[in-house]
């Protein structure tokens, strides 16, 4: 890694374009969103002010934006390394579930000493998410079943299997509603509103994928298969190892995703019967990988992005009385005005293979 | 060149983005400060308004509050579990709000922990224990913390009442109940409706022997028919819950999941549509808030958690300075039911609607469809009224005589309504009553 300041240069204008693209997205976002605001009669101007002031605008505020974003980022890496790899692997979702439900069973179940609860907890999750992502991984190498067809059948098993342990196996007794809460040996320290130290381990995971992916030789495989599966196989890389390490890695972050819900978020520490406090974080992690050009890092900033969308609206609600429904469908314009840019190329890719 | 042309369009980028920055800048400075006011804040749970029930209650409180004591109501719906905290925080945070009611007990959690963070702020909590959480967590209960509960199994009693003497009358064997997660607060609903029918049966036995067929000649503890779904938002789980119940025989299913009266509420439609009826037999029985004129003619009454209530006399309070010492001398927990008094005023909460509750919530349905756009109302006000008088008119007044009785006894406190909250009563209760 030799600094050279043309490298420099170069690199500034390799992301200089995509950057302004992403830019251009976000003012065409905030208009069409300002537009509907008009359109019912609230103050565009004030709103967006408040959903920018509430989400960014004090440190405890700016936690609990951080607190919505920890999640999202590594149902992110899920899909992001999935689409690298070639795949279209939304199953985050359902390996998130299985993650949650791992952390209440060693959070909330068995007691263990202080030192390493919080470790085995966390470990056990994201070990359960990569279990998950197997079956898929699994039936597209031996049987070339396509991963969108499994995944989401697989997130739909997870969803009731996690559903009835949540009931009938970990519920807390004397109240249906949810499991038993993490024991308190189990629990993240808390920084400050609801956001706590795994959010460390979050950003730690996301860093380990991007060193994987772009400064080892599988990551290196791994991202030429996904580019261009032919050259790859003619440089005699198998595809088998990469496909395989991709569904582990996004089955790794699903996993932690779920735990950092259970173990890392007060004040409930537990899972609602309804898989209420996890359920679409997998589906959203599409959407945030998307405007993080499906980036590790680009997703640690789209995370908290989309986590200072989730938590402003309240103000905006809150300030300038925009229902919240109306909140919730500017959020969606601002995602997919984002996510074009990335889409498009996906899309037409799509296409010419289809063409072919 | 083209690191000219880039340059260019660099400096042009900026300068507009500097442009727009001063000129929002500008415009919000130029805003006119707020005027302060009495606030209060009333934080729902996931689902917000037009549920017709819950949620719609303790908005309608909120209203009435606005208007009779010139408060202003500001509102916050959680779209996730995780927007508990912060919502509270941030109704707490704000320097006007001086009542931040949180709507549910699943915001017990977050109650517990937002009211020891501002300790100069009120919160009310309905259907919450977040005081009993309070005292796990902090030893003591909080000073600034009431949690309004209610005495739905006196209601509820009401309602098996009128539920069994219905049944006895029409020759029905069972009534039905369709519960929401199995929680202790249902509990109270279950076993209230149980005894209440059961009361039912010795007051038939007394009064009116000729009525003692139908559901009399069920042993005592098969009469009601009863299940948990395990959810208070799947209206499908509602549908399939109560169409067994039907065509067992059960003259009415009593709704206690909220939104799933609607599912209960297709299952009868569908049989009035099958056997051409234009009122009950088949009927159902609303819960929360007044469902009588969801479809008038089958709903034979609701059994009415007056929510508003609780958000309203909760605002009052705070008004009258009495917050903190009612809190006090009531233990943090505040119950309203019949007959509840509080320091020496009457403070209901509970009752089985009545034709005159009708016309409050033909409002509420009448604002809905404004809000939504959307047909809310089966019919128009007046058939409604209708259609209702003349189905409570259709039943034998001996049976609201009975349960007026019931109710009466209930006040004075002739009679004592069992109250289920934990797993061993439950359990004993349902040993005699099924």
């Amino acid at each position: 890694m030799i600094f050279k300041a043309e490298k420099m240069v170069e690199n500034l204008k390799a992301i200089s374009v995509p950057l302004s693209r992403s830019g251009l997205a976000v003012v065409v976002g905030l208009l069409i969103g300002a537009l509907l605001m008009l359109i019912y009669g609230y103050d565009p101007i004030m709103g967006y002010y408040w959903l920018f002031k509430g989400a960014f605008g004090s440190v405890s505020e700016f936690m609990e934006t951080l607190a919505f974003a920890t999640p999202l980022m590594l149902t992110a890496i899920t899909f992001a390394v999935g689409v690298k790899a070639g795949l279209f692997n939304i199953g985050a979702e359902g390996q998130m579930y299985m993650g949650a439900i791992g952390a209440v069973a060693i959070g909330g179940a068995i007691a263990l000493p202080a030192g390493i609860h919080v470790a085995a907890a966390t470990a056990f999750a994201m070990l359960l998410g990569a279990l998950w992502a197997l079956p898929a991984a699994l039936l597209k190498l031996w049987r070339g079943v396509h991963e969108v067809i499994s995944t989401i059948m697989l997130n739909w098993i997870s969803f009731w299997l996690v559903t009835y342990l949540a009931i009938y196996h970990l519920a807390e007794p004397g109240r249906a509603e949810r499991t038993v809460p993490a024991l308190p040996t189990a629990r993240y320290p808390v920084l400050g509103a609801t956001l706590t130290a795994v959010i460390f381990v979050s950003i730690g995971l996301c860093i380990v994928v991007y060193i994987l992916l772009w400064r080892t030789k599988l990551g290196y495989e791994l991202r030429l298969v996904g580019t261009n599966p032919e050259a790859a196989r003619y440089a005699g890389i198998s595809s088998w190892k990469p496909v395989l390490t991709s569904f582990i890695i996004g089955g790794i972050a699903a996993g932690l995703a779920g735990a950092s819900q259970i173990i890392g978020r007060p004040p409930a520490w537990s899972l609602y019967a309804t898989l209420g406090n996890v359920a679409t974080l997998g589906f959203d992690g599409i959407g945030i990988a998307l405007i993080g050009r499906n980036h590790p890092i680009g997703g640690i900033f789209a995370a908290i992005f989309y986590g200072g969308l989730l938590h402003g609206g309240r103000f905006m609600e809150y300030h300038v009385g925009v229902c919240s429904e109306l909140v919730r469908a500017i959020n969606g314009i601002i995602i997919i005005t984002l996510a074009i840019p990335e889409l498009l190329p996906i899309i037409r890719k799509f296409l010419k293979r289809g063409v072919k | 060149m083209e690191e000219r042309a880039i340059t260019k369009a660099a400096a042009i980028s900026i300068a507009i983005i500097v442009i727009v920055v001063v000129g929002i800048g500008a415009y919000i400075l130029t805003r006119p400060p707020a005027k302060p006011k009495f606030k209060i804040a009333v934080v729902s749970d996931i689902g917000g308004r037009g549920d017709l029930s819950f949620n719609d209650m303790a908005y309608k409180g909120g209203d009435e509050a606005e208007r009779d004591f010139g408060v202003k109501m500001v509102e916050l719906i959680s779209k996730v579990e995780a927007d508990y905290v912060p919502n509270l925080r941030t109704a707490a945070a704000d320097p006007d709000v001086q009542l931040i009611v949180g709507v549910g007990f699943l915001l017990s959690d977050a109650l517990a922990t937002v009211a020891k963070e501002f300790p100069d702020k009120n919160f009310a909590g309905i259907d919450t224990y977040a005081q009993s959480l309070a005292v796990e967590k902090y030893g003591a209960p909080l000073p600034n913390l009431m949690d309004i509960v209610f005495e739905e199994h006196k209601g509820s009693a009401l309602v098996g009442a009128l539920g069994g003497l219905l049944a006895a009358y029409y020759d029905k064997p069972y009534i039905g109940g369709v519960f929401g997660i199995e929680i202790p607060v249902l509990w109270k609903f279950e076993i209230g409706y149980k005894w209440g029918c059961d009361w039912a049966m010795s007051w038939i036995e007394n009064n009116k022997p000729d009525m003692k067929k139908g559901i009399y000649n069920t042993p005592r503890n098969k009469r009601v028919l009863w299940t948990y779904t395990g959810t208070f938002s799947d209206i499908t789980k509602g549908y399939e819950a109560a169409k067994p119940m039907y065509a067992q025989g059960a003259v009415a299913v009593y709704n206690i999941a909220g939104p799933l009266g609607l599912g209960i509420n297709q299952a009868v439609a569908e049989i009035a549509e099958a056997q051409g009826l234009t009122k009950g037999p088949p009927f159902w029985i609303g819960v929360d808030a007044n469902q009588d004129w969801i479809n008038p003619g089958f709903v034979i009454a609701s059994m009415m958690k007056r929510v508003d209530k609780g958000v309203y006399y909760a605002t009052k309070l705070v008004l009258d300075n009495k917050f903190r010492s009612i809190a006090a001398s009531e233990g943090g927990v505040l119950t309203l039911g019949i007959g509840t008094k509080v320091a020496g005023e009457l403070m209901e909460g509970i009752s089985m609607s009545q034709l005159k509750d009708l016309d409050e919530f033909i409002e509420m349905g009448v604002t809905a469809e404004k809000l939504t756009g959307k047909k809310v109302l089966p019919a128009t006000p007046e058939e409604i009224r209708a259609k209702v008088e003349d189905m409570r008119k259709s039943q034998p007044s001996w049976i609201w005589d009975a349960v007026a009785e019931l109710e009466a006894k209930i006040r004075s406190g002739e009679v004592q309504v069992p109250c289920a909250t934990t797993q061993e009563l439950v359990n004993q209760w349902r040993a005699i009553l099924g």
